[in-house]
C-alpha cells in the first residue's frame, strides 16, 4: 500500500465518526453557497419520501430554515402512492410546507407514455399498458465478469406473472428516453418554483449516483446545489438517524420509482446491496488492494479485480453525464 | 474457410473500431475490448445486433459469455462456430 495513513480495510471503515460535525459542515456549506454564492433566499426541493431527499430536506431545513424551504411532491401515474405519504409525514415532521405538482398531463403532452409503450410493445407485443404493469432492468449475474450488463424488459400482469426479454438497442434508447421525461418535467416544475420564489434549487443525489451515472442529464442531475453528492448511501442511512428521519422512510427499500412495475434500485442499475456497492466503491476508489478487498468481502481477487473493472467502465461510459455544454 | 475467417475479422475490426471509446490505434485484434472498458451496455447490446443482423445468427443467452466476446478475435472465432453449425 501506497499511502502510509490509509486505514486498513474493513466493513466499518465508512462510518462517520462525528456525524454531528459532518451535518454541521453540510449545513454551513448549504447556507454559504445558496445564500452567498448564489445570492437566493431559501430552496426548493422535490421529496419522494425516499431516503436521499428526505435526509437532503432535514439538512436544508436546518441551514435555510422551514420557513425558507419548500418542499414539492411530484408524482405521475406510475408513481407508488407510499412516496407521496412518505413525503408528506416527512415534510409535517420537519415543518416544511410541501405541496403537490402532479405532471402526468405534462409527461402526457410529451408523450412520455405513448412513446415508451410503442417500444416496449415492439419487444413483447402483448403488452397492454391498461392490463400489464412494465420496468427494465439488469441481471446480477455481470457483476463478476468484464461484460457489462444487458438490459431486460419485464411485464407484469395483475396475478404477478412476469414475462422477461432481452432489450434490443433501438427500444431500450426509446424507452429510456421517453421515461427521462419525468426526470426533466420533475427539475422544470422546481425551477418554476424556484425562479418563482428567488430560490435555489436543492438535488438530492448521493455519491452513488453522481459518479456512477445514475441520473438523467438535465433531469434530477439538474439543480443549483447537492448537499449529499460526498455521501455513501450508508453514510446518507447514518444521517437519516442522526437527523430523525421517519423510520418508514429508513426502512424502505431504494427503488427507481420510475415504471409502473416495483423495482429496486439494486435491480435497476447498482447490481449489488448498497452496503455491499458502498464498500467496494469506496475500495476502489481509495485504491485499495483487490486481495485486502477480497478478504474483507469474501470474494476472490478476481472478482474484486472485476468489479473495479466494471466500476472503470461505468465512469469512462457516463462521462458525458457529468460534462458542462462543450465549446470550443 | 480462410476467406470467411478474413471477412468476419475485417467486419468486426471495422466495426469495433467504429463504436468504442477507445481511440483506434489501440485496438488490436487480441485487445480485450470489454477489460479495457471500451464498450458499455448499450455499446454491448450494439455489437450483439450488428452480429445477428450482419451475419444472420441468433445470439442466445447463454452465448453472452466473455469468451465470446473478450477480443475481435474470440467474436470472429464465435460468429464462424455459429455459422457452421447453422
Amino acid at each position: 500500500m501506497k499511502n502510509k495513513d490509509k486505514r486498513p480495510f474493513n466493513k466499518d471503515i465508512l462510518v462517520i465518526e462525528d456525524i454531528g460535525a459532518e451535518c454541521e459542515r453540510i449545513v454551513a456549506g448549504i447556507r454559504e453557497n445558496v445564500l452567498h454564492r448564489l445570492h437566493r433566499i431559501g430552496g426548493v426541493i422535490g421529496i419522494s419520501g425516499g431516503i436521499d431527499s428526505s435526509v437532503s430536506m432535514a439538512l436544508a431545513a436546518k441551514a435555510l430554515g422551514t420557513e425558507n424551504l419548500l418542499g414539492i411532491m411530484l408524482p405521475e401515474q406510475d408513481s407508488n402512492g407510499d412516496s407521496a405519504r412518505f413525503a408528506q409525514k416527512l415534510a409535517n415532521k420537519f415543518g416544511v410546507k410541501a405541496i403537490t405538482e402532479n405532471i402526468t398531463g405534462a409527461l402526457k403532452g410529451f408523450g412520455c407514455y405513448a412513446r415508451r409503450d410503442e417500444a416496449v410493445k415492439k419487444v413483447l407485443p402483448e403488452y397492454d399498458p391498461d392490463r400489464y404493469k412494465m420496468k427494465i432492468g439488469i441481471s446480477s449475474s455481470g457483476l463478476y465478469t468484464n461484460l457489462p450488463p444487458l438490459f431486460s424488459l419485464t411485464i407484469v400482469d395483475s396475478k404477478g406473472n412476469q414475462q422477461s426479454k432481452r432489450l434490443p438497442p433501438n427500444e431500450l434508447r426509446q424507452i429510456e428516453a421517453a421515461s427521462n421525461f419525468k426526470q426533466r418535467c420533475r427539475m422544470s416544475m422546481l425551477y418554476y418554483h424556484a425562479e418563482r420564489l428567488h430560490y435555489a434549487v436543492i438535488g438530492t443525489p448521493n455519491k452513488h449516483e453522481v459518479e456512477q451515472g445514475f441520473f438523467v442529464k438535465n433531469g434530477d442531475g439538474g439543480s443549483d446545489v447537492m448537499p449529499i453528492a460526498h455521501l455513501y448511501k450508508t453514510q446518507v442511512y447514518q444521517l437519516a438517524h442522526y437527523l430523525g428521519i421517519p423510520n418508514e422512510i429508513i426502512d424502505r427499500t431504494p427503488t427507481s420509482d420510475t415504471y409502473s412495475a416495483e423495482q429496486t434500485q439494486e435491480e435497476f442499475f447498482f447490481q449489488l446491496p448498497f452496503q455491499q456497492m458502498d464498500l467496494l466503491w469506496y475500495a476502489f476508489k481509495n485504491k485499495y488492494d483487490p486481495q485486502e478487498v477480497g478478504s474483507v468481502m469474501d470474494r476472490t481477487i478476481d472478482e474484486i479485480e472485476k468489479v473495479f473493472g466494471g466500476f472503470e467502465r461505468k465512469i469512462k461510459t457516463t462521462e458525458y453525464l457529468r460534462m458542462p455544454p462543450l465549446s470550443f | 474457410m480462410e476467406q470467411d475467417v478474413l471477412t468476419i475479422n475485417q467486419k468486426v475490426n471495422q466495426y469495433v473500431l467504429q463504436h468504442t471509446f477507445a481511440e483506434n490505434h489501440k485496438i488490436q485484434d487480441d485487445t480485450l475490448i470489454f477489460k479495457e472498458g471500451y464498450f458499455d451496455s448499450m455499446g454491448f447490446i450494439m455489437l450483439i445486433t450488428f452480429i445477428e443482423e450482419e451475419f444472420a445468427l441468433k445470439t442466445s443467452d447463454s452465448d453472452l459469455i466473455e469468451e465470446n466476446f473478450e477480443s475481435i478475435n474470440a467474436i470472429t472465432s464465435y460468429i464462424l462456430r455459429k455459422k457452421t453449425k447453422i
